[in-house]
């Protein structure tokens, strides 16, 4: 059986989503023999620009550089996968989105012309993503699951269940009955409510759900005394891109502020 | 009908007792009261219903059902354990009783094997330990090995089974005969449900009402002591694809995931079907199947939900 050709690249990102996929330090000797581990640019010095089966990509779109390498990205791989925040959602600096550019554009490489040309923005923003592996970091179990379920033709369906599933299973008392802005409810889940198993609430990295209430998520946020402009914070510092819909719930229809 | 009496100032002694073989879970007060595995009878909390219900003792969030090597598969079976749950209410008892019902269905050897090797004593409450009880709405049985009523200052203990009277026999300086009458095992202010046939209700209008207020995020099953639902995952390992298990993890009607079949169609993509269909299951559709409702009334699904959906009161209203 011929081996699927894997690539593992980073575009705009701090490269913790890379390091998930080496953080499966027991599976790791395995997995390079399950697959061609071909391109890794990241640990590996020889990455042939060619086709892939799967192409994994982290970091976001956030320079000129990045669009043109994402292009051919997508053109070299059958499989393209967002993997992490910034790949999936935009994550925290896709924020910048949000702010004012004389709040930003003292801090940026003023003199690289270049980096300050694209407004950042996740892969899908850009060319057809195939799978997603959200979060920031993404959890290295699940993208080990979709490897081992590529290279045995299927591919784990991703769940849409929240981040409270695993919070109850786990036994954890809800967050939001302490008083603090727990997004649980509306976030993916798949990342064993890792944050809050720890005390943090969950801040919402792995994007909203499909079915998420969201209407109710905020006023529920308002109801334990959080204000609009916290809220609108909060939802938009890993996923604003994702919750186009969030100025208009959380002010009403006809608010133009 | 034969009751004992046990000094309260005694109940430390039994259970310590109980411990020398067996494993006693009992509530025990930590950031909430959970049933949690006893090292001192002194842990033990009686004042609050535990937060969580006992269930994953018997049917644990997450459990290998099978391993598997591409040719052959090999059940995994939980390995029994000695255990004395103390201090279960009677809608606790009456959920275990119900959990029972459902994984006989269809022989569960998993579950069964788990609760073959417990041994059940209740604790009766002397009123509602919480504003959300409801059990004295639905029926309760009569299901456990040993039940303790709460007197000042002692406890009246009831022999439910032949498990039950043998502690009693073999500890017969803790308990003594007595002749007082068994008390009356209603518990005062517990009947909030007024709706005896939730069947003429289906079409109701206000089940949206609290599918408004439904996150869909699954902590009323989570948290639910009859609860039985669980989704399968397989894990295949990555020095061989081939090999792996088979595991089973709690589920929930409330996910929209629930009802995902084949081709991706979904039953019930609609958030009030699926919290109607939650109230349906609990209240009518396992009566149907087993006699009795499920739902046992102890109130978990609404205390735990984050903005408190008391379907109690929802029914109530419905009715008028």
């Amino acid at each position: 059986m011929t081996k699927l050709k894997v690539g593992v690249y980073g575009i705009t990102g701090c490269a913790g989503c890379q390091l998930s996929i080496i953080f499966n330090e027991d599976d790791l000797l395995d997995l390079i023999e399950l697959v061609d581990l071909k391109a890794f640019p990241f640990i590996k010095e020889v990455n042939p620009d060619e086709q892939y089966d799967i192409i994994f990509v982290e970091g976001l779109v956030a320079d000129k550089g990045d669009l043109e390498t994402i292009k051919k990205l997508r053109k070299n791989a059958k499989v393209l996968v967002a993997l992490g925040a910034c790949a999936a959602t935009g994550c925290v600096p896709a924020y910048r989105n949000f702010t004012l550019k004389e709040n930003y554009e003292h801090l940026l490489y003023r003199k690289i012309k270049e980096l300050q040309d694209v407004q950042p923005t996740p892969v899908d923003m850009h060319v057809a993503v195939d799978y997603y592996l959200p979060g920031c970091p993404p959890d290295k179990r699940q993208i080990l699951a979709f490897i081992k379920g590529a290279v045995k033709g299927a591919i784990p369906k991703p769940t849409d269940n929240p981040v409270c599933v695993e919070c109850r299973q786990n036994g954890n008392v809800c967050l939001l009955e302490q008083g603090k802005p727990c997004l649980g409810p509306i976030t993916v889940g798949g990342c064993n409510a890792v944050c809050v198993n720890g005390g943090l609430e969950c801040w919402g990295c792995r994007g909203p759900t499909k079915d998420m209430n969201l209407p109710l998520m905020i006023s529920l946020l308002k109801r334990k005394g959080f204000d609009e402009k916290f809220i609108q914070d909060r939802m938009r510092t890993f996923v604003g891109l994702k919750l186009p819909m969030l100025k208009e719930v959380l002010h009403g229809k006809n608010h133009h502020a | 009908m034969v009751l004992y009496r046990l000094e309260k100032k005694r109940l430390g002694e039994l259970i310590g007792r109980l411990m020398l073989d067996a494993e006693v879970i009992a509530p025990v007060k930590k950031d909430v009261v959970r049933f949690l595995p006893i090292a001192h009878p002194e842990e033990i909390h009686l004042e609050r219903n535990a937060f969580f219900p006992a269930k994953e003792y018997f049917f644990p969030q997450h459990q290998t059902l099978f391993q598997f090597d591409g040719k052959s598969f090999a059940p995994v079976i939980p390995k029994p354990k000695k255990r004395v749950f103390f201090g279960l209410r009677r809608c606790d008892l009456t959920a275990i009783r119900h959990q029972d019902l459902a994984f006989e269905e269809v022989k569960d050897p998993y579950y069964e094997t788990m609760r073959k090797s417990a041994l059940l004593i209740g604790y009766h409450c002397p009123k509602a330990p919480s504003p959300y009880c409801f059990c004295g709405s639905l029926p309760q049985i009569e299901f456990f090995d040993l039940m303790f009523f709460d007197q000042q200052t002692g406890f009246l203990v009831e022999t439910g089974s032949e498990k039950g009277e043998q502690i009693v026999r073999e500890h017969p300086e803790l308990f003594a005969l007595t002749d007082l009458p068994k008390p009356d095992t209603k518990i005062p202010g517990a009947d909030r449900l007024h709706v005896e046939n939730i069947a003429p209700l289906y079409d109701h209008p206000d089940w949206k009402k609290g599918a408004d207020q439904c996150l869909s995020c699954g902590a009323c099953t989570a948290l639910c002591p009859t609860c039985y639902c669980f989704e399968i995952h397989d894990e295949v390992s990555t020095a061989n694809p081939d090999a792996g298990k088979r595991s089973r993890s709690w589920s929930s009607c409330q996910l929209p995931g629930f009802t995902r079949v084949a081709g991706d169609h979904v039953f019930r993509k609609e958030r009030d079907h699926r919290f109607k269909h939650r109230i349906f299951h609990q209240l009518e559709y396992f009566k149907e199947k087993h006699g009795v409702p499920l739902c046992v009334g102890c109130g978990r699904c609404i205390e735990a939900c984050p903005t408190r959906i008391d379907f109690v009161k929802l029914l109530n209203e419905m009715k008028t």
